[in-house]
Formats: structure tokens, sequence, C-alpha cells
């Protein structure tokens, strides 16, 4: 139907074109995924509170946004939350009143919190009439205490009523259905089969009494339309809002048209979107989604096979623009216009995954070089619009003979009120099995026997006396199901005897459901998180607090043997941890790992170029990679070689699934190597892997090489639009004191400054880049190392610097390398540029990295299920390095799986304490900070990145099946950008279910060394900080850089003074000592410094 | 050597199977621990087995033959019927036993890091382990009755792994569709089977072969025929290709394995197997040659536009069977089997690199020339599987489905009523009922039929009927004396009668008619 008024067309597209842009805020953002950047899943909902957001999120996209009730139980459980931390979180919930008192049992007060504590605690949930039946019959509930009933609460009940167990608890039900006027009268269902006339007439009785009718026609008829027509206008009324026509038939009908159509969808659509995987790009791809899709599908006959009669009239038909598709499909279904931006969000929240990677390839025009594919979100919208029209008419006219749009459904239902009410019933009620055994009948029914009107009659008459009968509870007032039952396992919890529930009153029992009421699902559990969060903090300020005074590294009184800087990442926790117990005159420190240098890396063997830094900045420099002079011979060769290994590569593995005849001929000829190579790597694959990486080395002609940091041009301007090769001298000493500054690195220099960029390995894994350098953009940040250090050791910078006073001694060597984080292995930048005078020392800081990583990969196996759990480190680190080259491994490292809080501030805070590589150490030192500028650059910079990996682990970990991307078994890359679940599922965003396991889900604890004035006028005057940290996002705390003190920020509030008693702590002699015998995770112990180092604290 | 040896090859992981379900069902394999008991059973039986293979080419060495025709014992023998627990290790036998005990005990390795603490872990080894008894079966046979138990099991193991994800339901929907599509052609291989007991009193290959000579050649055309359909079905050529693009839902070692390397193959081996068959039915040997052929192009055109790394794997390996078909067809049956085995070890360990395959690509895939990359119309239909699904569907699937429902429409208006079942019962259950009852009192005086006497049943129906007919008899003839009663009674059964001729006339119930004069025919 067609509506009278409607805007000009210019401001429809407008008001679309910002219906795409809000989609943002609903769509995972999720980049492609060998681009893969840990962002926060609820992105667009970071405007608002984080409880608040979750529920909201949830709404729109039905996604829980929390761990589930029974993990949080289980959790309480292990004594990883307990009912102390409950309790202040409920008492620190400002709605729920929680000590508000609500009526004196025997020997106490029961309070809100009691009522909350048990419904936390406990499943204090309503039952249906099978399950109260079940419960009486089989398990004796009206005699025996619920099996999860603790012993304290049994024996106050037994005291105080004074019976035993089998009459106490019998009583208490009776007392229950007393308070609220109930019989103990339990129909099973299907008692209902045959009404006695007793029983009919009492219960017409009650109806009359209950309901308005008029007097002259049937009572019974004339309610079910009254009902009928309400809930038919319900369901209508949420078209647009909470669901599409799609969603709506699907209430009706059972039919997932979605799930018909998806395959057809879904092979359009890759094949639209891919980046290179197929050998046939789809024709006309530079025509958009819309025109590809049309052109594609006037030659498609699924319309003759699948009965899709008008299938080729309604392409004719179709406008050549998008947009104008968009419109009139929208008008055509009958959508207000109001609600068509709601519908179409609704819409593309249908397939998320999909969606989003449109909307994202949408936003970034080009991508991936793919300048010849024009990604246009209305595209898209359109093709799913007409779809769904299709689908939505073949089934309308097969069910009903009438035309798919909303109004002529409506217009069907309103005379067919009696059917509406059977599908209904059926499709979204529990009905009992008498009941949707007919239905189905109906429902299915062979076209030789439609079911008439009368027959739909009939069957909306049994639903609804099954509906008013007391076997299925009437959830107006208080009845058995719904009040009853849960009263009666509430009152055991808390230990309430009869006499004690005969005793309430009318308002009391209200109170006592409305506390049952009041704390939903989703503010549980925000509670849950609270505690459990609460827990955690309490054991890190507690040692932090324990700490005070012990690290080393407050102040730089000694010089130490070397400064290693290492990412902020919480994996380098372990790493340095033994260094530093190693060798306590070494001091390490933290930052991100792009070492504030963003910059876009152009390898030697790269062809095109990679931004290596947080995903939120754009480089203006560019960092070249050449031979070294005389190499250039060299560089040929390895250039061929490696083209020759590509061809290679492609021709093994790409031509053998492109190809029919070279395939046959390839495996033909590759079989015996196969065969070795599939052996191999089963049984010696960490040999092998060896072998292979070594031949690799030597096969590609290794050159040596240089990186270009001086520019050529130094009057261009450099800008992220126009980046530049090369940085001015005064842009590279700019850039190192900053940094150094930021880290608190501005004196004492030791003879090694080792930057150390990070970025992992492995075999047989598309989610690699998850596990790289999130402050590289999911790379490896080795080239910022590499090109920090060459600037820092150019005697030009250090002379400016000098100026600037920043003094690094001339016989200190500033050197680059990267840790690998699956293998442990470290690759040494520029090696052969250490001065001589250097080497030994060199050697000696090799070697005592090399230990830590012995100490790293220990740390690490005790985590892994198949890693060797003995005393023998080199056996840990060859499982290590065995794991990063087997090509089964689904897990070959845990990533951030452990990360739960941030310190900003000096190494001293932290140092020589164990902290279960759970916390992201980024340096700062508040001396020389005075007005607290370079702090808030850090909160600026790295607030966003913790938060992102954070937050993505947390809400993969809570819903890996909606917020994750499920298990990796089944996992299947598809068009290079994402994985399915088997062959046509939506693309799953966010992190595989191996990657969260041992993730404890919760916010990060952000701890930052500064005074509560520097850090409350940052956040005054910084919005994103504001929301971040406002809304609940990070949890941030302040230590005071002298006292020691720490206070706790709470939005709305500010700084409060965190007051705990002390615990006592584990002091352990080194880490292996506390984490030895343990795979769970630990809390924090003191480690005591070796006597040589006491002297520098 | 000891015959029984042999019979261990099979046996072994079959016996691990088993075992793990024992340890299922008593609880001792379920937690993340069990894990540990369950690869160790499923492992030791796997290299088991592969050892004695070894052990057996080590006898064959010294004795310079190959074990052959090996009977082990009779399993049951009714008149001139034997059937026997036989195995047939000759060269393709053998070298096919290796391939599938070495690939097995591969993936089986595979899956020990890959499918760490999955909730179906055990399950999926003791489904891995049935499969690798099934295709041992299914290439050491030396009947085809023992082949078809190694059939009909691997496809149940293939049906249980697609539905691994038995959550989703597509998965669940595509284990079906592999299920009932590999039925079609395991009937042909049960007609070969009842043919050939019929025609040459066994089941025995080496029978068969030597039979094969002395039957005419429809008799050995219509039991090569057979087996051909099954291995068809199998090996998912032209028409049945669909199921196997469908059936990746499964974990990736599974894939890998049984539509990568295995049992994809198995048609094929059982074409190599029934080679003598073959060379006494040119014609078929044409069709053969044909169906490969349109396979091979199907998968080479099919994989050209996937853009999913499994399911471009799954259409290239189609096509490669396409090709061994043709080979077959072309009676170079040498070729096909060093074919298939160089394919099932290469696809093995495409499949299994298949999650890095991403990495693996430099650049894009060699683009198709220009010329063919226009082709829409070629595009589309590629893109589309050419609807061999949507054909089958169209041809088959929906008749059928039709056809139950009129089937349940039949039972619930005539079956039901006449066994007295409840759902068309009378007595009162919803107060609209009783409103109305309450509301017209007279209802009871006015009752024309049923109130003489209610029953259930066809008995207690006939005893109502009788009852009733008296009373309207009585009523209308002796009491109204008019014809309106009659009239009406005529006229209802008119429109019965209508009704029956419309469903007569629909096109499904003409298909049937004429399938079942087809039958009748037969």
């Amino acid at each position: 139907m067609i509506r009278k008024t409607h805007s000009p067309r210019e401001e429809i597209l407008q008001r679309l074109r910002g219906a795409i842009q809000h989609m943002e805020h609903v769509l995972p953002g999720q980049a492609a995924i060998k681009d893969f950047v840990h962002h926060n899943t609820l992105h667009g909902f970071e405007h608002l509170p984080f409880a608040e957001a979750v529920e909201k999120a949830c709404e729109i996209t039905g996604n829980f946004g929390y761990l589930p009730q029974t993990r949080f139980r289980a959790l309480f459980k292990q004594g990883r939350i307990t009912l102390d931390e409950l309790r202040t979180t409920l008492d620190e919930t400002a709605n729920l009143k929680a000590s508000d008192i609500i009526f004196k049992a025997a020997d106490r007060d029961i309070s809100q919190a009691d009522i909350y504590l048990a419904r936390l605690l406990h499943p204090i949930k309503p039952v249906t009439g099978c399950q109260i039946n079940w419960q009486l019959g089989e398990l004796n509930a009206l005699h025996a205490f619920q099996p999860d009933i603790d012993s304290i609460a049994r024996e106050r009940l037994l005291k105080t009523a004074d019976l035993n167990e089998h009459q106490a608890i019998f009583d208490l039900w009776s007392a229950c259905l007393h308070i609220l006027g109930l019989d103990h009268f339990i129909a099973h269902p299907e008692d209902m089969l045959d009404l006695t006339p007793e029983k009919a007439e009492s219960m017409l009785s009650q109806t009359l009494a209950n309901d308005d009718h008029p007097d002259d026609q049937p009572v019974i008829d004339f309610l079910i339309r009254k009902h009928a027509r309400r809930d038919m206008d319900k369901l209508f009324s949420q078209i647009g809002e909470k669901l599409t026509l799609e969603g709506m038939l699907k209430k009706l009908t059972g039919e997932d048209l979605l799930e018909q159509m998806r395959p057809l969808l879904i092979r359009y659509m890759a094949a639209f979107l891919d980046q290179g995987f197929s050998a046939w790009p789809g024709p006309g791809r530079e025509e958009g989604f819309y025109t590809f899709w049309r052109k594609s599908a006037v030659f498609d006959k699924t319309s003759v096979f699948d009965d899709f009669p008008d299938w080729a009239d309604t392409l004719d038909a179709l406008p050549e623009d998008a947009f104008d598709t968009v419109v009139i499909e929208l008008r055509w279904l009958g959508i207000d216009e109001g609600k068509w931006e709601s519908y179409l969000q609704r819409l593309a929240l249908e397939l998320p995954g999909w969606s989003g990677m449109f909307l994202w390839r949408h936003n970034r025009p080009g991508y991936d070089g793919l300048t010849n594919v024009n990604v246009n979100m209305m595209d898209y919208l359109a093709v799913r619009l007409v779809l769904e029209r299709l689908f939505a008419q073949r089934l309308c006219r097969n069910l009903w003979q009438i035309e798919a749009s909303i109004d002529v459904i409506r217009w069907y239902f309103k005379h067919h009120l009696a059917e509406f009410m059977v599908r209904q019933n059926f499709y979204n009620q529990h009905l009992p099995e008498y009941l949707s055994t007919l239905a189905q009948n109906h429902l299915n029914c062979s076209d030789i026997c439609t079911p008439d009107e009368q027959q739909w009659w009939h069957l909306a008459h049994l639903i609804w006396t099954w509906q008013h009968s007391t076997s299925n509870g009437n959830p107006s007032s208080y009845n058995l199901f719904n009040s009853a039952w849960p009263l009666f396992r509430l009152s055991q919890h808390l230990g309430l005897s009869d006499a004690e529930i005969r005793k309430l009153d009318i308002t009391q029992i209200d109170r006592i459901f409305n506390c049952l009421k009041a704390m939903d699902k989703h503010q549980a559990s925000f509670i849950w998180l609270q505690a459990y969060e609460r827990h955690y903090r309490d054991q890190l300020f507690n040692a932090v607090i324990q700490n005070h005074g012990r690290g080393l590294w407050k102040t730089r009184d000694k010089r130490p043997d070397a400064q290693i800087v290492f990412c902020m990442d919480d994996r380098e926790e372990g790493m340095r941890r033994h260094l530093e117990e190693h060798n306590p005159d070494i001091e390490t420190l933290g930052a991100g790992g792009f070492f504030g240098l963003p910059i876009n890396w152009l390898g030697l063997d790269d062809e095109q170029i990679t931004p290596l830094c947080p995903v939120v900045a754009t480089p203006s420099y560019e960092i070249q990679e050449h031979p070294q002079p005389h190499q250039e011979a060299l560089l040929q060769k390895r250039k061929q070689r490696l083209s020759t290994g590509q061809k290679l590569q492609n021709l093994v593995f790409q031509e053998t699934r492109r190809n029919l005849l070279v395939t046959t001929c390839l495996v033909l000829i590759n079989a015996p190597v196969t065969l070795a190579v599939l052996t191999s790597k089963t049984w010696v694959y960490s040999r092998f892997g060896r072998w292979l990486e070594n031949k690799r080395k030597t096969l590609s002609v290794p050159v040596a090489t240089e990186i270009t940091i001086n520019t050529e041009q130094p009057d261009k301007p450099a800008t992220p639009e126009t980046p530049r090769v090369g940085l001015t001298d005064i842009e590279q000493a700019d850039h190192i004191e900053r940094f150094l500054r930021t880290i608190g690195l501005q004196h004492t220099l030791a003879p090694f400054v080792v930057m150390m960029g990070h970025g992992s390995i492995s075999e047989n894994n598309p989610h690699l880049a998850a596990y790289d350098c999130g402050a590289c953009s999911g790379r490896h940040g080795g080239p910022n190392a590499r090109a920090f250090a060459a600037i820092a050791n150019r005697p030009a910078i250090r002379r400016l610097l000098r100026e600037r006073g920043i003094d690094i001694p001339d016989d200190t060597w500033v050197l680059g390398a990267e840790h690998n984080t699956c293998d442990e292995n470290i690759i040494w930048y520029d090696r052969d540029q250490i001065p001589a005078s250097l080497q030994e020392n060199f050697t000696h800081l090799q070697k005592g990295l090399y230990i830590a990583t012995l100490g790293s990969a220990h740390e690490r196996s005790r985590r892994l299920a198949s890693a060797p759990k003995g005393d023998s480190r080199t056996k840990a680190l060859r499982h290590i390095y065995a794991r990063s080259k087997d090509f089964s491994q689904a897990r070959p490292e845990l990533g951030h799986a452990t990360n739960a809080a941030a310190i900003i501030g000096r190494r001293s805070i932290s140092q020589s304490a164990f902290f279960d590589r759970r916390v992201f150490l980024i340096s700062y030192d508040p001396a020389y900070d005075p007005d607290g500028s370079i702090v808030e650059n850090i909160l600026l910079t790295a607030g966003p990145v913790g938060a992102g990996i954070n937050l993505e682990y947390y809400f993969s970990a809570v819903n890996n099946d909606q917020y994750g991307c499920g298990s990796k078994v089944t996992h299947n890359v598809t068009g290079l950008l994402g994985v399915m679940q088997g062959t046509s599922s939506d693309l799953r965003t966010g992190l595989p279910k191996q990657m969260i396991e041992i993730h404890e889900a919760m916010r990060l604890q952000v701890l930052v060394e500064a005074t509560e004035e520097t850090l409350t006028k940052i956040y005054m005057r910084q919005p994103p900080l504001q929301q971040l940290v406002g809304n609940g996002w990070l949890l941030l705390s302040a230590i005071h850089p002298e006292t020691g003190k720490i206070s706790v920020f709470k939005p709305g509030e500010g700084f409060i003074p965190w007051e705990h008693e002390n615990t006592p702590l584990t002091r352990v002699s080194n880490s292996e000592d506390w984490y030895k015998g343990h795979t769970e995770p630990l809390p924090p112990a003191l480690i005591d410094q070796q006597n040589s180092a006491v002297k520098h604290a | 050597m000891p015959d029984w040896i042999i019979a261990c090859v099979p046996a072994l992981p079959l016996l691990a199977a088993l075992m793990i379900a024992a340890g299922y069902v008593s609880g001792s394999n379920r937690d993340e621990a069990g894990e540990r008991q369950t690869r160790r059973i499923a492992l030791s039986a796997a290299t088991l087995s592969f050892l004695i293979l070894l052990y057996a080419d080590l006898f064959a060495l010294i004795n310079g033959k190959l074990p052959g025709y090996i009977q082990v014992f009779t399993w049951f023998h009714s008149g001139d019927y034997h059937i026997n627990i036989s195995f047939l290790l000759d060269t393709p036998g053998l070298i096919m036993a290796h391939l599938v005990s070495l690939l097995s005990l591969i993936t089986l390795h595979f899956s020990v890091n890959y499918l760490h603490r999955e909730a179906g872990y055990p399950r999926f080894f003791m489904i891995m382990s049935l499969f690798t008894a099934a295709m041992l079966l299914i290439v050491m046979a030396g009947n085809t009755l023992l082949m078809f138990v190694g059939w009909e099991l691997a496809g149940v193991c293939s049906y249980l792994l697609i539905a691994y994800s038995h959550e989703r339901t597509t998965a669940a929907d595509n284990a079906t569709r592999a299920f009932v599509t590999n039925k079609i052609g395991d009937t042909g291989f049960l007609l070969a089977i009842i043919l050939s007991f019929f025609w040459i009193n066994s089941t025995e290959w080496p029978d068969i072969f030597i039979h094969t000579g002395v039957l005419d050649s429809l008799h050995s055309g219509l039991i090569a025929s057979g087996l051909l359909l099954a291995a068809m079905a199998k090996s998912a050529q032209i028409p049945f290709s669909p199921w196997i693009a469908r059936s990746l839902e499964g974990p990736t070692p599974s894939s890998a394995i049984f539509y990568g390397s295995l049992m994809v193959h198995a048609g094929v081996f059982l074409l190599i197997r029934m080679q003598p068959l073959l060379m006494h039915t040119p014609e078929l040997m044409w069709m053969i040659a044909i169906i490969g052929a349109a396979t091979a192009l199907y998968g080479f055109i099919g994989s050209l536009v996937q853009t999913d790394v499994k399911s471009a794997l799954m259409f290239s390996t189609t096509g490669q069977t396409g090709l061994m078909f043709l080979a077959c067809g072309l009676g170079w049956f040498e070729f096909a089997l060093w074919h298939l085995v160089a394919h099932a070890i290469w696809r093995a360990y495409h499949f299994l690199s298949a999650p890095a395959m991403m990495h693996l690509l430099n650049g894009h895939t060699r683009f198709v020339p220009a010329w063919i990359q226009k082709r829409r119309q070629l595009y589309t239909a590629a893109l589309q599987r050419f609807w061999l699904e949507q054909i089958t569907d169209w041809l088959f699937v929906k008749p059928t489905l039709a056809l139950a429902r009129d089937a349940q429409a039949f039972d619930q208006q005539v079956v039901n009523r006449l066994v007295g079942l409840p759902g068309s019962i009378g007595a009162v259950s919803s107060l609209a009922q009783w409103e109305k009852q309450k509301s017209t009192h007279s209802m009871q005086l006015d009752g024309d039929s049923g109130d003489i006497g209610r029953g259930r049943g066809l008995l207690g129906k006939l005893m109502e009927w009788i009852a009733s007919l008296l009373h309207w008899f009585e009523e209308h003839l002796v009491l109204k004396g008019g014809d309106d009663g009659i009239l009406h009674a005529v006229i209802r059964l008119g429109e019965v009668l209508t009704r029956v001729d419309e469903m007569l006339s629909r096109p499904r119930y003409l298909l049937l008619m004429l399938l079942l004069t087809f039958v009748v025919i037969l």
C-alpha cells in the first residue's frame, strides 16, 4: 500500500544514509581476519554506562553480555567470589535498598539483602505444571529439604519449627499456600483433555466474573477475539522495531525464511566481497552489489525449481538504483516511514556478521587494493529487502493465498482470529502435548484437507481453556507456579519455618516478591560481576600496598646493566619477572609496543606498506628496509628465489584446487613428498619445523639490510594523508624525546637499552593476527623497535636530545629486538652494528634473556594441558617451541587470556611481586610529570588499546556463541575475510573458544601512579576518558606516588580511599616456588629479592 | 601368517570404537581427564592395525606373493548360501588398506590436539575409529556383503560427524541430506548383492569374477549397475554430487578424511574392485566415462567460483574423482588406482592445512581468462551449483513430502478414527463447548445421531453406528417420513467423492499411479 504523504527523495536518502552510519553502533565492527585488531565488542554502546550498554545491546541483538549465573555460582563455590563481596556490592547498589528490613524472623531481621542473596546464590525460579508434578511426585519435595539448601539454613529452620524434617517442610508448604491464599490443587496439563462438568462450570463462572463482556453473544468467543486482537496489535506494532517481516512470519508459521535464503544470499555476498580467494571473481563487481546480484539473479534457475513464479517479473520491475529499490520495497511492505531506519537496522542485525563486514568495507573503499569493488551498504539492504519479499511472498501465497505485505497479512488475520491465536500460541508458547499435537496437525496439514474455520475455532477454544486452567499458572496474581513455589524455596534457603511465614502480612509478602522481581537477570549478573572484580581488585591492591617500598627502580640511583623496554602486553609480565629474578641489575620497562613511532613499514620483501601503530592513529612516516651497500646482487637473487618460492607455493597449494588436469599431474608427482611431509608434521613436527625454518632461511638468500630513517625531502610536510619516507632530525629527536619522557627514562641510561617489540607466529591459525601486538594494529612490533634504535643511536639525535635535557651517554647502545610470544624466540636487529666494546656485555645480556625465556616458557606450561609439568625448564621451552610448529595445535599460545589489570607507573610498584601474567605494565614516572600531561597522553593512547583487548576477551568469554566465534574446530575461512561455521553460516566475529577458555571475564582494573588531583583534572578535561572510565568500561584507581595509598574512582563521586585490612601474602624466593603444581589462576605473592639487589632500592 | 591376524586389521579399530563407547556409557572418559584414555585406545588400535599390515607386507615379501583371497571363517550358511568373513588382499586391496590405515592414523593424531576440550571428544574418536574400521572393511572385504557392512558403517559415521554440532540446524539438515542421498546408492548395492546371490549363489568377489564370463551380459550388467549406483552416490558423481559440498559442517579433521581423502574415493575403489565385471559390460563403461567427465567438469567449474576454503577443496576433490571415474570408464583402472592413492594423500594434507590456506596464498588466486570471467550466465550457474540440488528437490523431495502429508492426513482422518485413538473424541474439552451446551439445553433432545451410546474404535463405533442407524431409521423414515434426511446423506457422499476425485487428479498421484503401474508390470 502506498502512503499518501512522503518526504522528498533527497531527504529520505539523507535519512537512510544516516541510518547506515548509525548501524556502526550495533553491528560488529571487526576487520577482515588478516587485519584483526582487538576492539571493544560493544564499541557502539560506549556512550552508555557498562551495565546499561550490556542490557541495551541484549535488547537490540539478543546477545546476553554476562557469564551465566551457573558459572558465577561455580566461581562462588571455588572461593573466587565471597559472600562479603556480594553483600558489599549489594549495599553499594543504591536502587536495591539492600539494607531495608522486610520483617523480623524469630532470631533475626530479614533484610532485602537476604532475599537478594538467596536469589543470587540459588536458582529460585517459577516452575511449570509438569516440573512441579515431578518435584512433588518424584523428588518428595513436600517432605524433604531441597537438595541445595545449606546446613545452616536447615538447622535454623528445624530449630524454629521444632519438628522433624518431614513435617516441618510440609507445614512450610502449607504456610506458603495459606499466606498466598492458594489451594493445593495441581492438575496435570493432560487432565484438561476431558473436562468434568463441575470443573467446566467453576471455570466458566470464574471467567464470567473476571472479564467484561456483552451479554448477547458467546462469552468465550468474545474473549478469545478480544485477546487475539490485542496480541495481534502487539505483534504487528513490533514490526520495524523488534521484528522484520521475516521475524514476524517466523512467529506465525515457524518457517525461518532467513535460513532458507541464507545459502542463496551468502554465495552472492561472499563472491562479491571476496578478497582474492576464488579464481573467478564475480563479473561486474565494480557496479556494486545490487547490480551484481540483479544481473546474475536473472539467470538464476532457483526461481523455477524452488517455485518462485514472480521472480522474473520482480527482477524486471526493479529500479536501477539501490536506494529507489529500498524505498519501494519498504513502501510495498507497508512499513511506517518513521520506522524505516529501525526496520533496516533490524534487517541488518538478522545476519550480523555479514552485515557488519559489508558495513566495514562500505566505510573503507578500496580496502586491500580492491578498488574495482564498489561496496555500498545500500546495495546490500536493497538485495536483502527484495529477497525477503520474494521468499515471504512464496510463503504467504502457499499458506493463505495472499500478498506478503504487512497490511494484507493483518487484514487476513483480522478475519481469521482463531487461526492467529493457534499460530501465536503454538510457535511462541509452550503448549502441553495434547494441544501441540492437535495444533501441529492443523498447521502441517496436507492441502487435500486444510482445516476450516470451525476447526481453528475448536482448537482456539481448547488452548484458551487450558490457558485459563490451574494447570497453567495464571500470571496476573499469586499462583502456585510463579509464587508459592519460589516462596517455598526461598523460605528454605533463609531457614524460615512455617510459623514465621504465617506471620507475614500482605505488604511484607509483596515486598518479598518485589525483591525477587526487582533484580532481573541483568542486574543480578552485574552484581555478580562487580563482586568478582572486587575480589580480584582487592587481591591486587593488597599485593601492591604490601609491595610498597620493596620494588626496585623507584629512583635510578645506580646505573642498571641494561634497560629493556617491553610492550605493555600482559604476556610480557612473566618474561620481565623472570628476567629480573635472574638478574636484578636489569631494569625492565613497558610501553605501547610501537615505541611512540607510528610508521608505515615497507620491509625488504614487501610489496605494500603496513601501518605499525595503534589502530586509531595513521602514520605520517614511512620507513623502508633496504639491502646494505654491496648486497644488491644478493637481493636480486633473493627476489628471484622468493618469487620462485611463492610461485611454487601457489602452484602446490592453490593450483591443486583451481586446476583440473594440473592437479592430477601435481598430486601424482607430489604424493611421495606429501606423504613424507604429512608423517613428519604428525610425528616429528618440532624437528621438521626447525629444519624447514632453517632451510627457508638459507634458501631465501639472507641479505644484510639497513633501514631508511632520514628523509631526503625534509621540506615536504609529513601528514597521514601524504606520508613521507623518513623523518627529519628534529622529528626524530621529538619522537625519541617524547617516548623517553613518557616512560620515565630520561636519565641514567644503561649501557644497553633494548626496545623489545613482539609478535606471534604459529601454524594453521586463521586468527594469527589476534595473537600479535595490539599496539601495532595486530602486527609485529619489531620494525618499530629497530627504527627506534637506529634513530636513538645517531650522534646527531643524541646531541639534539642533550640540548633538550636528555643525556644518552656515549657508551649507551640502543638495540631493537622482537620477542615471539608463541615460541619465545628473540630476534635481534642490526647486531653487526653493536660496538666491539659492548660485544661481551651483549652476550651476557642475551644469555640473561634466554634464561628469562626458559622461565617464561616454564610458567606458561603450567596452564597448558599437554605441556610437561616437571621441573625442567629446557623441556618446557622445547614443548613451547614444538607447539608453535604443530599444525594440529588449536592453542599455539593462550594470547591475552589472563589479562585483568593495568598498572601505569614506575616498575617499583609491581616489581618483586607475582602477578601471574595478568597485568599490562606501562612505565611512567610521576616525578617528571608535574602537570600530568604525560599520564594524560598515556591514558588516552593505552586506555583504548587495553580496553579493546580486555573487553573483546570479556565479551567473547561470557557469550562465546554470540559475541565470540565459537570453536575453531569447525571454522572455515571464507573470502580471506573471516570465518564461518561450516559452509553457509553467518560470518563469525570475536574470539574463538580456544582463546578464551581460561579467561576470567572481568573489566580491566587500571591503577595509575598519580595523585587523585592530577587524575581528576585529566578526567574533567578529557571526554574520551569520561566515556571509558565514567561509564565503567575501565575501572580506574590511583596510587599515590609518595604514600602508596590507593583510592578507587567511582563515577559520579570521584576518588574514594580503598580501605582494606592487609591480608597476609605468601612470600616466595622466586616465581616458580609459587606457581609450581598449580594450573589455576593464582593470587599475587611477594618475591624476595636477591640480596645483591637490595642496595639499589 | 594365520588368517585371523588379517581380520584384526579392521577389527581393532572397531574394538576401539566399542571401548570408547563403553567408556562413555560408564562415564570414565567424559571429562577432560578422560581424553587421555580415549586417545590412547583410538591411537593404539589404529597403530596396531597399521603394524599388522606392515607385517603382512613382510610376509608377502618373504613368500614372494600377495596374500590374495583369505577366507577367515564362515559367518553363517543356509543350504547353498554361504556368507563368509573373507578378505581380498590383492594389489588394489593391499595398497588401499595401507592408505586407509595410515591416513586414519595421521588424522587421529591430528585430532588429539585439535579436538582438545571439545565436548564431543570421545564421540569424535569413537566415530573416527568406527570409520577406520568401516573403510578397512570396504577395501579389504573378500565379498560384497562384508564390503556392504563397511559401506553402511562409513555412511553412518559420515552422518554422525556432519551433525557433530547437532545444535546447529544447518549441520543437522545437511547430515540428513547426505545420509539420504547415500541411501539411494545403498539400494543399488543391496540389489547387486541380492542378484549375485540369486544368479551366482555367492557374494565372494572371486566367485563373481569367475561367473561374469558365464553370465549373460544383461545379468552381469544388472549386478554391475547396482554397484555402480552405489559407487556414484558415495563418490558424489553427478547427479549425486551436491551432498558432499553440504557435508563440510563437521570438525576439520573429519572433513579431511571423509570427504577429502578416504570415503569420497570409496566409489572409485569399488569400480576398480569390480573391474572384471565392468570389462564385460562395455555399455556401462561408456556410461561411467560420461558420468566421470560430467562430474569432472562440474567440480572444476564449481571450484572456480567457491569463496570459502572447504567448499573450494571439496569441489576440486569432486572434479578429481570425476577424472578417476573417467579413467575407469576408459579402462585405465591401474591409472585410476594410482591417481586415487596420490590424491587421497594430497587432499588429506590439503584439508588439514585448510585453516592456514589464507596464509599460503600470495596475492590472489590466478584468475580465469577474461573471456570466461565475463560469462555471467555460466558464473551464476556455477555459483548455484548448476541447480542440481534444486532439481532433485523438485523432482523427488517435494512430491515425497506432499505424499507424506497426505498419508498423515489419511492417518488422522481415517485410521485414527477407525482404531479409536483420541484426537477426534467428542467429550467436552473446552469452556466454549460447555458454554454452548449450557446455552442450548435442547441440544440433548435435539441430538440426531450419537446419543444412543458412545463407542471408541472400530468395534465400538460399529455398535454405536448400528444403534444410531436404527435410531435414524426410526427418526427419519418412520417418524419424519420425509426425503430430506436421505437427500442430505446423498449430497454429502457426493462431496466426498468429488474430493477424492480432485485428489487423484493431482500430479503427485498421477506419478504415483504411474510408478505403481510400472511396479505391477515389472
